[in-house]
């Protein structure tokens, strides 16, 4: 199988891929546009306890959680036509693109609904109870005060469920979207330098990734600023380093604005 | 054409056979990558020279690229190296002879390895300081300390993480089939494609590691209570 190891073709095959970055980054872009409409959708019964709506949200998350992501790939791409086509619709002509951004947002979605349950419930409770005490009405209490604390919580698992999104529509190829990897399956068909064009598509996902990681990193410093103006004033100074570490994180987490 | 659902249960009976190789895979892959995880984080904690530097490019690299590229990679370059070895040496070894299943028990290894490392770091980090010098003032060494006091309590403290890495690479062994290893993924495909009913053999794939999946979830659930009990709060 395969030639004599080049590393031109590394490089090659590297520029090769570039233009497929969009694609890629074109499904997780929608992907989490719609997982986070879904997630929302999702989190609100059971952040407010609505009562049947509760439970199918959890059956939900529990799915899409519990499943692999190629096994619910396979399962919408040849299922979901099959049952469209028991209320006489038919999908047959629908590109192969909408039902992988379908998938891939059904499935960060209920990570999402996860996500805004644990960052909601981080929010202390006494903020509510202010907002209440300097007579907001719930609507206005949700929208500014615990809706930007929640978001700056939720911003590293934001961070997390791209990357990994990211991570997981190289599975897409298996329904035989052009995207980085299935261009670096078919790319050296012809010269059979696999692992050349494997080491550039990894050199790719793995730059995206660490780009993707500076820029949440730097809108999580810009979200948690109020936290850490009040971190700085109340930190203890004291002799050994690690010590003061969990200090800081002591008082943080009982803020409520810990990553916890 | 009209969904089969008798077919499902057909399906889930169908799929059994294959339960075994995934689970396989899956244990195999998270038990390796344990034992790798554990030797890098402690490289990593103890700023062993040099190899703390390669464990970190290593764990950086793996959680930045996808599982499917490790596969592929490993896939495509292991038998060109175990056949130049063999060519040089003379062995009558070849790479041919190499189980399709071997690739991916050594591929998901090393990714959870990355991932597992991360793991038991953030659970040895979350045992406090004192219990280490403890152990010293009362005379254990380094390795009987991580072992009699550390490590049980880390464990504790990673447990829920280890949980969710054992369910990502549950998930993750579906790749497999793209190394044409016959698990519950393949054994759906080819249900789904010998009967011509898809939505009910992955629906019963699905199923089946939906299952799998709230049962890992509960048996860690009642795991933790046990390994936690040292540190419950309250009375009683």
């Amino acid at each position: 199988m395969g030639t004599k190891f080049d590393i031109r073709y590394v490089f090659e095959y590297f520029v090769k891929l570039l233009p497929y970055i969009q694609i890629s980054l074109f499904i997780v872009a929608s992907s989490i546009v719609l997982g986070l409409v879904f997630g929302l959708l999702a989190a609100i019964p059971r952040l407010y306890r609505v009562p049947v709506l509760q439970r199918l949200s959890q059956v939900y998350a529990s799915f899409f959680r519990g499943t692999p992501i190629l096994i619910q790939l396979f399962l919408f791409y040849y299922g979901l036509p099959e049952l469209l086509k028991l209320i006489h619709i038919d999908v047959t002509r629908v590109p192969v693109l909408v039902f992988v951004i379908l998938v891939y947002g059904l499935h960060s979605g209920a990570y999402v609904s996860e996500g805004i349950r644990a960052a909601v419930t981080a929010v202390d409770r006494g903020q509510v109870e202010a907002a209440y005490a300097v007579g907001m009405s719930g609507f206005k209490a949700f929208t500014r005060i615990v809706f930007p604390q929640a978001f700056a919580i939720a911003v590293p698992i934001l961070a997390n469920l791209v990357i990994a999104t990211l991570k997981d529509t190289s599975l897409a190829f298996t329904l035989g979207v052009m995207e980085l990897t299935g261009k670096a399956q078919t790319l050296p068909t012809m010269s059979r330098h696999f692992i050349e064009s494997y080491i550039a598509l990894a050199a790719i996902y793995f730059i995206v990734s660490v780009v993707l990681e500076r820029l949440f990193l730097l809108v999580e410093r810009r979200m948690l600023k109020h936290e850490r103006e009040t971190g700085n004033a109340d930190r203890v100074p004291l002799g050994k380093k690690w010590l003061k570490k969990r200090t800081n994180a002591g008082l943080a987490l009982s803020k409520g604005g810990n990553r916890a | 054409m009209k969904l089969d659902f008798s077919f499902i249960w057909t399906a889930c009976v169908g799929l059994l056979p294959a339960v075994p190789t995934t689970l396989k895979i899956t244990l195999v892959s998270v038990l390796c990558g344990l034992a790798i995880g554990t030797f890098v984080a402690l490289c990593r904690m103890y700023r062993v020279p040099v190899l703390h530097r390669i464990a970190a490019a290593y764990v950086t690299i793996i959680r930045g690229t996808p599982m499917l590229t490790h596969l592929l990679i490993l896939y495509v370059s292991i038998p060109l190296v175990v056949d130049g070895l063999a060519d040089r040496f003379e062995w009558s070894f070849r790479s041919a002879q190499i189980p399709m299943i071997g690739f991916a028990y050594l591929s998901f290894s090393i990714t959870a390895g990355a991932y597992l490392s991360e793991v038991v770091r953030s659970g040895l980090l979350a045992v406090n300081k004192g219990q280490m010098e403890a152990a010293h003032a009362v005379g254990m060494t380094t390795v009987q300390g991580l072992r009699r006091i550390v490590f049980p309590q880390a464990f504790a403290a990673a447990l829920p993480n280890l949980t969710n890495s054992l369910i990502g690479m549950l998930h993750g062994s579906t790749l497999a089939f793209t190394v044409s290893v016959v698990d519950i993924n393949a054994q759906a495909e080819i249900l789904a494609t010998t009967n011509w009913k898809f939505f009910e053999a992955y629906l019963a794939a699905a199923l089946l590691f939906w299952g799998m999946t709230v049962l890992i979830e509960r048996l860690s659930a009642l795991l933790e209570r046990r390994v936690t009990r040292y540190n419950r709060g309250g009375v009683a």
